[in-house]
């Protein structure tokens, strides 16, 4: 045993670029994906449509802890493949992130009144420019508040890829908990880390909100 | 030749059929208002023309062109056709200025630095030119509607449809945008308009079309049409209607 130092300290932050690694990569690899969802949602293919909302529906309904097992540990067993640690949790988180971003921005798109793509092709606006133009920037201010609102629980949503071994903020307060004896501070430490993280984002998205309702 | 020509158009919305076969003229320069009860497949005629609607027979050309929702320039086609809707259908996320010059840059019709100067051009035409740099919500029903005009008018139309443009209004707002629409009949704009606003129709149009069940029922010059009906549809309207 030894008393919290500076060295659990920094422990803890170095355990930090983990967490933000894999926020970062679900995000980069899961946000085109879940566009590419909540185009295939609206689409006039009615086959497209069904099976966007297969995709999706199956996701969700799978735990976040149960995806992570199945890319790790399932897909040896059930496929014959076996990928690393740092592959199956990218896919993993890739998945759950398009998955409820999906159906957050078809939400999104859905809200936006028909009349206005209407109004765009009146104009001769191609079908691309009219979303692009008109529907996106629209069905982005509706889209924001769930939008941060997800990402705050997938960046608290990556805790769970400590039991891949990974040792992100989570799984650091863990070891520096059961070598200093100090669970209490130890913890509270780590709570106010990602604290810190997701506090900036909500801030961000509410200046965002009002930023892009230019109207009030 | 005629600018828009209807040749026996039908057209089904499910198991109703809402066109029962309409054939109609409109000359370059006319302006043809459109009556009739709801459901008398007025504005699906409209939108019809504009490929809103594709039709199930018959074939409606406008300049020559065969109009129908699959035609390989439709694009462009829309942008010679302006249509105005009941609604505005403004872009609440922009202001007038952009809402105006949107379609005319992203279509190549004019260039960057003479967008300002065609919205200021265009809102004069409807007398709003101090609203420029409004957010459509700003507006009362009536200026939007002006403005709904105004981003048609930027598109320099051929032929202007007008879809009910004032239903949606409180009373004392109606005359603003009729005043703009009867000026733009005064500078030669051909339009075809739903309305059931038998005043404008009566003063401002160069031709009634009543329909009636999916069909042209009755045609004619307003004073003639509107003082001697031919048939008793068209007097029970236009007494239900006064």
């Amino acid at each position: 045993m030894r008393s919290f130092s500076l060295i659990d300290f920094v422990s803890l932050f170095t355990a930090l670029r983990w967490t933000v690694a894999l926020v970062v990569l679900a995000r980069a690899f899961g946000a085109p994906l879940a566009l590419g969802l909540a185009l295939g949602r609206i689409s006039r293919f009615a086959g497209l449509r069904w099976a966007m909302a297969a995709c999706i529906q199956v996701i969700q309904s799978v735990p976040l802890l149960g995806l992570l097992f199945f890319f790790y540990f399932g897909m040896p067993v059930f496929l014959g493949i076996q990928v690393p640690a740092i592959i199956a949790v990218t896919v993993a988180y890739t998945l759950y992130t398009a998955a409820f971003l999906g159906e957050i921005w078809r939400g999104g798109l859905e809200a936006v009144k028909q009349a206005q793509w209407e109004a765009g092709a009146c104009l001769g606006l191609s079908a691309w420019q009219q979303f692009r133009h008109i529907i996106a920037p629209q069905a982005l201010r509706l889209s924001l508040p769930p939008t941060v609102g997800f990402l705050v629980q997938l960046i608290k949503g990556t805790s769970l890829a400590s039991i891949l071994g990974f040792v992100e903020l989570a799984r650091a307060g863990q070891v520096v908990s059961a070598a200093t004896f100090q669970p209490l501070l130890t913890y509270a430490l780590v709570a106010a880390i990602y604290f810190a993280l997701c506090l900036p984002l909500t801030l961000w998205s509410r200046s965002l909100e009002a930023r892009l309702d230019g109207s009030r | 030749m005629a600018l828009v020509e209807i040749r026996d158009v039908h057209k089904t919305f499910g198991k109703v059929e809402v066109l029962k076969g309409v054939s109609l003229d409109v000359e370059e320069g006319e302006i043809v208002t459109i009556i009739g009860r709801s459901g008398s497949g007025k504005s699906t005629l409209l939108r019809c023309i504009n490929a809103l609607e594709s039709v199930d027979s018959g074939e409606i050309r406008v300049e020559g062109q065969k109009v129908h929702a699959g035609m390989p320039d439709l694009k462009k086609f829309r942008q010679r056709v302006g249509i105005v809707f009941q609604a505005f259908n403004l872009f609440p996320h922009l202001k007038v200025e952009r809402n105006i010059t949107l379609a005319p840059l992203l279509t190549g019709r004019i260039e960057k630095a003479k967008a300002r100067a065609l919205a200021e051009d265009v809102l004069t035409r409807v007398g709003l030119a101090d609203k420029i740099d409004a957010w459509p919500e700003q507006l009362s029903g009536g200026q939007q509607q002006r403005v709904a005009i105004a981003r048609c008018l930027a598109m320099a139309p051929h032929l202007m449809l007008f879809d009910e443009v004032t239903s949606a209004l409180d009373p004392e707002l109606v005359g603003e945008v009729l005043k703009v629409m009867e000026a733009m009949a005064k500078q030669g704009m051909t339009m075809i308009l739903v309305t059931h606003e038998m005043g404008f129709a009566r003063n401002v149009a160069n031709r009634i079309v009543f329909m009636h069940q999916g069909r042209v029922w009755e045609q004619g010059p307003p004073a003639k049409l509107f003082a001697n009906p031919e048939t008793p549809e068209l007097a029970s309207f236009i007494a239900s209607s006064k």
